[in-house]
C-alpha cells in the first residue's frame, strides 16, 4: 500500500472517527458533570461542622478513590438492565451503553472533586479568591486524564474513537491500515489534550502569581 | 506463552494441597456399594412386555439423528438406538415419530413408552419427565457464520448483531453471558438468509444442526469455528410416573453398556457424524475402572450413579461432600452459585487470574517508578538531544491513552514486526511497557516539578541518578498517586488475551451464567488489591521519607 493510498483511506474514515472521538468527549464531559456534582456534596459534607457527616464523606470519598473504572464499567454493563420500566407509568428510560461508561468514570471524579473542592472551597472561605480558582485549571487537567480514560469504553462496546478505529480495519480487511489508524487515533487525542495542557499551565502560572504578593 | 510455564507449575504445587483434600472428601463420600440395587416395580415396562413391542417416539426431521431416507422409511443415529433397546428388552419396535414441539405431551399422555428424540437435558424438562442418565450424546450452541466473518472467540460478539430463532432455550443465557445483540427470528431458514446478506454476524444455534448445515453444498466455505457453549447431554425421556422404577434403571444401564462397549461412537461414525468430544470424554469416564476392577462409574447405595458419572449441571448438596456440599448447599438455598469457592476449576482459573493481576500490578508499579526516575534525570541532564527527546517523550506518553496505545504497539506494531521478521510480541510484556510509559510519564513530570520547586531554594541543584531522595518530600504524594491508578488500570491487559482477573472471571461467567456472584466477588477482589497495593505503598513512603529526614 503506497502513502497516497494511505492517507486516501485516513480521509475517507475522518468523518467517521470524528464522530466516535465526540462520543469520547460526551461521555467524558457527562462523567465530570456526575462526578463533580457528587463531589461537591461530599466536599460540603467534609467541611459541615458534624463530626459524623465528615466521616462519612471521608468513608465515601475513599471507596470512589479505590473502585478501579474498569471493572466497575463492566459492573455497570452486566448488572445493569439496558432499559427500566418506571413503575406507575409505561415510560421505558433507555440505558444506552454509554452512559454505563460515563458512571463508571463518574466515581473517579468523585473523589477527584470530593478532595481537591475541600480545599478550594476552604479557601473561599478564608477570602483567599485566587486561591480557590486554582480548582478550575486542575478540574480541566483532570477531565483530559478522562478523556483519555473514556478510551477503555471500548471494551464494553461502546462504539467511541478506539472501537470505530477497529471496525475500520474490519471493514477494510486490510491489516496494513493498523498502525497509520492507531497513530491517527493518538493524533486526536494528541492536538485536543496538549493546547489545552498548555492553556492551563498557563492560567495556573498566571493564578499563582497573583497570589504571590499577598503571601 | 513460555513466560508463564513456570508460574503455572509454582501455581499448580500451591493448588495441589486444595484439589488434593477435595478428592479426600468424595472418596469418603461415596464408599464401594454392590451395582445391584433393587428398584420399584414398573407397570411401564410390565406393560411392555406383555405387549411384546415397545413404542418409541424418534424423530424424522434432524438428519442424521433421525429423519426419512430416499425410500421414506425413517432411519437415523438415534432409530439405531432405539433397536438396540427392543433387541435388549426381547421385544418388537414400533416406531412413532415426534416433533420437537410435542415429544413430552406424547410421553404424557401415554401414547409411547419412551422418546428418543435429540431431548436435551434441561432442568425445565426434569420437571415434566424422567430423564435418564447418562446421557447418550450432546449438543451445544455455536455460531454459524460467512467465510469472511473475522470472529474469533465468543467475547468478539459483544454487542454485535447476532441472529437467533425464537424460542431456543440458549437465548437468554448468551445474550447476558456475551452480551450479544440478539436479532430473532422466527426460523432457521431467515436466519441463515439474514447471515448470507450480511445483517448479523452470524446465526446461533446447536452445533449439531449446525454442523449438518456445513456439510451440505448450498453453505459451501461457511464456517463454524467457535468452540460450542452451553453443551446439554440428550436424553432418553420417561414418564414423570416412572422415576426411580426398574424401567429407569434398565434404561440406564443400556446407556452406560453403550458407553462402555464403544456403541455410541461406532454408530456415530457410521452415520457420518464429525466425532463429538461428549461422546470421546463420556465414553472415557464410563470405561475407566476402579482399583478392586470394578468400575468407576456404578451405582450408589442409594441406586443413583456416582456423583463425578452425572449431569454436573442437577448435581444437589446430597450428591456430593467437602467444600462442593458447602457451595451447592448455598446456591440451592440462596441461588447464590459460588463456582470459584467450590468448582475447583474455576477456583484454579480463578485464582491463577488474581496472580497474574498481582504480578501484572507489582511489575506496573516497578517500571514506572523507574521510567519515571530515568526520564526525569535525562529530562535534567541539559545533554544535547537526550533532554529534550526525554522531554517530548513525556508529553507523548502522557497524551496518549493507555489502551490505545496497547492496541498500538500489540496490533500495529505487531503485524508489521511480524511480517518483516516473523517476531510475535509478548502480550504480557506489552502491557507492563504501555502502563509503565503512561505512568513513568506521569511519574517525570512530577519529579521534574519537585526539582523545580526545589530549585527555587536550592538554585544550583541539578537532579543525578544519586541524589533523587533530596526530591523525596516534595514528588512523593503526586507519585505515590499515580503509582495507585497503575495498579486499578492492569484489567486492560485482558483486551489482548493475558489471562488476569478480569478475563477470568469474564471466562467463568461465559460458562456459569453467575454473572451477578462473579462480578460483585470481581469488585471486592479488586477494591482489596486496591487497598492493599495503597497500604503498602503509604507505608512505604512514611518509611523513605522518615529516612530521607
Amino acid at each position: 500500500m503506497g502513502a497516497h493510498e494511505m492517507f486516501g483511506q485516513l480521509l475517507t474514515w475522518t468523518p467517521y472517527l470524528l464522530g466516535g472521538f465526540a462520543l469520547n468527549i460526551l461521555i467524558s464531559l457527562v462523567a465530570m458533570l456526575i462526578g463533580t456534582g457528587i463531589g461537591w456534596t461530599l466536599a460540603a459534607l467534609r467541611l459541615s461542622a458534624h463530626p459524623r457527616r465528615v466521616r462519612v464523606s471521608l468513608i465515601l470519598t475513599e471507596f470512589s478513590r479505590s473502585i478501579p473504572t474498569i471493572v466497575f464499567q463492566f459492573y455497570l454493563a452486566f448488572m445493569l438492565p439496558a432499559e427500566i420500566l418506571l413503575p406507575f407509568s409505561k415510560t421505558i428510560i433507555n440505558f444506552p451503553v454509554w452512559i454505563k461508561a460515563s458512571l463508571a468514570l463518574a466515581i473517579a471524579v468523585i473523589g477527584f472533586t470530593s478532595d481537591n473542592l475541600t480545599i478550594a472551597m476552604d479557601q473561599w472561605k478564608k477570602g483567599n479568591h485566587n486561591a480557590a480558582f486554582l480548582f478550575i485549571p486542575s478540574w480541566t487537567s483532570y477531565a483530559l486524564i478522562i478523556v483519555m480514560a473514556s478510551s477503555t469504553a471500548s471494551i464494553i462496546g461502546v462504539s467511541e474513537l478506539l472501537s470505530r478505529c477497529n471496525t475500520v480495519i474490519n471493514a477494510t480487511g486490510d491489516t496494513q491500515l493498523m498502525l497509520p489508524i492507531y497513530l491517527y487515533a493518538c493524533l486526536f487525542f494528541f492536538c485536543f489534550c496538549y493546547p489545552l495542557t498548555m492553556l492551563m499551565k498557563k492560567i495556573s502560572r498566571t493564578l499563582a502569581k497573583s497570589l504571590l504578593p499577598k503571601n | 506463552m513460555k513466560r508463564y510455564a513456570v508460574f503455572q507449575f509454582l501455581f499448580n504445587i500451591l493448588l495441589f494441597c486444595t484439589v488434593g483434600h477435595l478428592s479426600l472428601c468424595h472418596a469418603q463420600a461415596v464408599s464401594a456399594v454392590d451395582s445391584s440395587v433393587p428398584a420399584a416395580h414398573s407397570d411401564r415396562l410390565a406393560l411392555i412386555r406383555e405387549r411384546g413391542a415397545i413404542i418409541i417416539g424418534v424423530k424424522t426431521d434432524y438428519a442424521p439423528y433421525g429423519m426419512l431416507n430416499n425410500a421414506g422409511a425413517p432411519v437415523g443415529f438415534e432409530h439405531d438406538l432405539a433397536e438396540d433397546i427392543a433387541t435388549r428388552l426381547g421385544v418388537k419396535l414400533r416406531k412413532v415419530s415426534v416433533t420437537g414441539s410435542n415429544r413430552l405431551q406424547k410421553l404424557q399422555d401415554g401414547t409411547v413408552d419412551l422418546v428418543l428424540a435429540t431431548t436435551g437435558d434441561t432442568a425445565e424438562r426434569r420437571k415434566i419427565a424422567t430423564m435418564i442418565e447418562p446421557g447418550y450424546y450432546a449438543s451445544g450452541v455455536t455460531l454459524f457464520m460467512r467465510p469472511d466473518a473475522p470472529i474469533k472467540n465468543w467475547t468478539d460478539t459483544r454487542s454485535k448483531p447476532v441472529c437467533a430463532t425464537q424460542g431456543s432455550y440458549f437465548n437468554r443465557a448468551m445474550q447476558q453471558r456475551y452480551l450479544m445483540d440478539l436479532q430473532m427470528y422466527n426460523n432457521d431458514r431467515d436466519a441463515k438468509l439474514a447471515v448470507k446478506d450480511g445483517r448479523c454476524i452470524g446465526y446461533l444455534f446447536d452445533d449439531t444442526a449446525v454442523n449438518n448445515d456445513l456439510a451440505s453444498p448450498e453453505w459451501r466455505g461457511y464456517k463454524a469455528p467457535l468452540p460450542a457453549t452451553l453443551n446439554t447431554p440428550w436424553s432418553i425421556a420417561i414418564s414423570m410416573k416412572e422415576k426411580g422404577t426398574e424401567f429407569e434403571q434398565l434404561l440406564g444401564d443400556i446407556v452406560a453398556d453403550w458407553h462402555r462397549s464403544g456403541f455410541l461412537q461406532e454408530k456415530e461414525k457410521s452415520w457420518g457424524i464429525p466425532p463429538s468430544k461428549f461422546l470421546s470424554q463420556t465414553d472415557a469416564l464410563w470405561q475407566k475402572m476402579d482399583d478392586d476392577g470394578q468400575p468407576y462409574c456404578r451405582r450408589m447405595r442409594d441406586g443413583q450413579w456416582r456423583a463425578e458419572c452425572r449431569n454436573q449441571v442437577f448435581l444437589t448438596s446430597a450428591d456430593v461432600g467437602g467444600l462442593a456440599q458447602l457451595g451447592l448447599w448455598l446456591n440451592e438455598a440462596t441461588g447464590i452459585n459460588l463456582t470459584p469457592v467450590y468448582d475447583s476449576f474455576d477456583r484454579a482459573q480463578f485464582l491463577h487470574g488474581l496472580v497474574v493481576s498481582v504480578f501484572l500490578t507489582f511489575l506496573c508499579i516497578v517500571c514506572s517508578l523507574l521510567f519515571g526516575w530515568i526520564g526525569a534525570v535525562c529530562g535534567e541532564s541539559g545533554v544535547f538531544l537526550l533532554a529534550p527527546l526525554a522531554r517530548c517523550g513525556a508529553t507523548l506518553g502522557r497524551m496518549t491513552p493507555p489502551l490505545l496505545s496497547i492496541y498500538l504497539i500489540f496490533f500495529g506494531l505487531g503485524s508489521v514486526l511480524s511480517k518483516a521478521w516473523g517476531i510475535s510480541l509478548p502480550a504480557f510484556a506489552v502491557v507492563v511497557g504501555c502502563l509503565s510509559i503512561y505512568t513513568g510519564a506521569g511519574v517525570m513530570t512530577a519529579i521534574l516539578e519537585a526539582a523545580a520547586a526545589y530549585r527555587l531554594q536550592h538554585p544550583d541543584f541539578q537532579l543525578r541518578f544519586t541524589n533523587a531522595w533530596q526530591l523525596a518530600r516534595l514528588a512523593s504524594g503526586s507519585v505515590t498517586a499515580s503509582l495507585i491508578n497503575v495498579s486499578k488500570a492492569t484489567m486492560m491487559a485482558s483486551v489482548i488475551a493475558v489471562p488476569e482477573l478480569l478475563s477470568a472471571t469474564t471466562t467463568i461467567i461465559a460458562e456459569r451464567g453467575n454473572v451477578g456472584v462473579m462480578m460483585n466477588i470481581l469488585l471486592l477482589v479488586f477494591l482489596a488489591l486496591v487497598f492493599v497495593v495503597v497500604r503498602t505503598l503509604r507505608y512505604l513512603e512514611q518509611k523513605m521519607l522518615v529516612k530521607v529526614a
